[in-house]
């Protein structure tokens, strides 16, 4: 019976350790992060595409450097890796568009608003639907209007769910810094959404 | 309502506005979002199998060094001092990059040459 029982606790033993070495463990974070991620990227760079580059990007550097660190370390080191990517990206934006201003164009030129192009999600409930998405759409205008680092912790702390700690991580900060961001975003998208949020 | 409060209920409508919009994810995005996240996996795969490969080599270097410590020290009957320096001095050549390379590579032939009868019937004819 005892040697059943041993045996049996190998194999578990075993079949935990063949799981780990798969990757069964962080496939299943990246599985569980992808969706919110994308949309976190979406809502600071506008741009479906670049947004799904970034996310990928930060999966494989994550799964790169970080893969073999406990998987309570993961969501942080995920997220400061997307967050990298997103500035990133803005910086891109910024030289590009001084370069275009220079030499006589203007970034809006090649630029569009995905969101604000993309066809309404369809579900089973329309008016619903579209209200939630009304309700973001107004929600990611008025984070577009707020200073990066404010943004960054909002979406970190209130979207993604991280604590301060976990963000301030993220965010290169201290978690005073994490803190003061978070309010200030917080009371100033209050004010811009007070009309909205009085409509619902 | 205290201004707490009201922070909390508008942190829980924008979190929940937040959360529809990832629901109302159209299929083609998690499509891509599921490609993308089997690119890494593919990423940590060919890491572990490359990381295998190239641990062996630290292992059969580690191992090659010790043979050759141990064939060229404490093998070496005691001599004068030339004589030392020479086996130190082969050591060090032993001990180059290339050497070890040469010896991670071949130490399994070597380990089976040793075996063979013939070469030690050989070895013990002589002198």
């Amino acid at each position: 019976m005892e040697l059943a029982l041993s045996i049996a606790r190998r194999e578990a033993s075993l079949d935990r350790e063949e799981a780990l070495d798969s990757g069964a463990e962080i496939e299943a974070f990246l599985r569980e992060v992808e969706a919110r991620a994308y949309r976190i990227a979406l809502v600071h760079i506008r741009d479906r595409g670049e947004a799904l580059d970034i996310v990928q990007d930060a999966m494989i550097r994550l799964v790169r450097r970080y893969a073999d660190r406990p998987s309570a370390e993961w969501p942080p080191l995920f997220y400061r890796i997307l967050q990298n990517r997103i500035r990133d990206v803005q910086r891109r934006r910024i030289v590009r568009s001084r370069v275009l201003s220079f030499f006589g164009g203007t970034a809006s030129e090649e630029e569009h608003d995905p969101i604000a192009e993309a066809p309404a999600p369809i579900g089973e409930n329309p008016l619903e639907r579209a209200k939630a998405a009304d309700a973001m759409q107004a929600l990611e205008q008025a984070l577009l209007e707020l200073p990066a680092r404010q943004r960054e912790a909002f979406t970190l702390r209130n979207f993604e769910g991280l604590d301060v700690a976990q963000t301030a991580i993220a965010m290169s900060c201290t978690e005073g810094s994490v803190k003061t961001h978070y309010s200030r975003a917080i009371h100033r998208l209050r004010e811009m959404l007070a009309d909205y949020a009085e409509e619902q | 309502m205290s201004d707490e409060k009201h922070d909390s209920d508008f942190e829980r409508r924008t979190k929940r506005a937040f959360d529809d919009s990832v629901t109302a994810l159209d299929a083609a995005t998690r499509s891509r979002l599921t490609q993308a996240r089997y690119r890494a996996l593919a990423e940590r795969k060919a890491i572990r199998a490359g990381g295998w490969r190239w641990a062996l080599v630290p292992a059969g270097t580690l191992a090659a060094t010790a043979l050759v410590v141990w064939l060229t020290v404490w093998q070496t009957p005691p001599a004068h001092d030339a004589v030392q320096s020479a086996a130190l001095g082969d050591l060090e050549i032993l001990l180059g990059d290339e050497d070890l390379e040469m010896l991670d590579e071949e130490l399994e032939f070597y380990g089976w040459l040793e075996e063979q009868p013939e070469f030690a019937g050989a070895d013990d004819s002589v002198g």
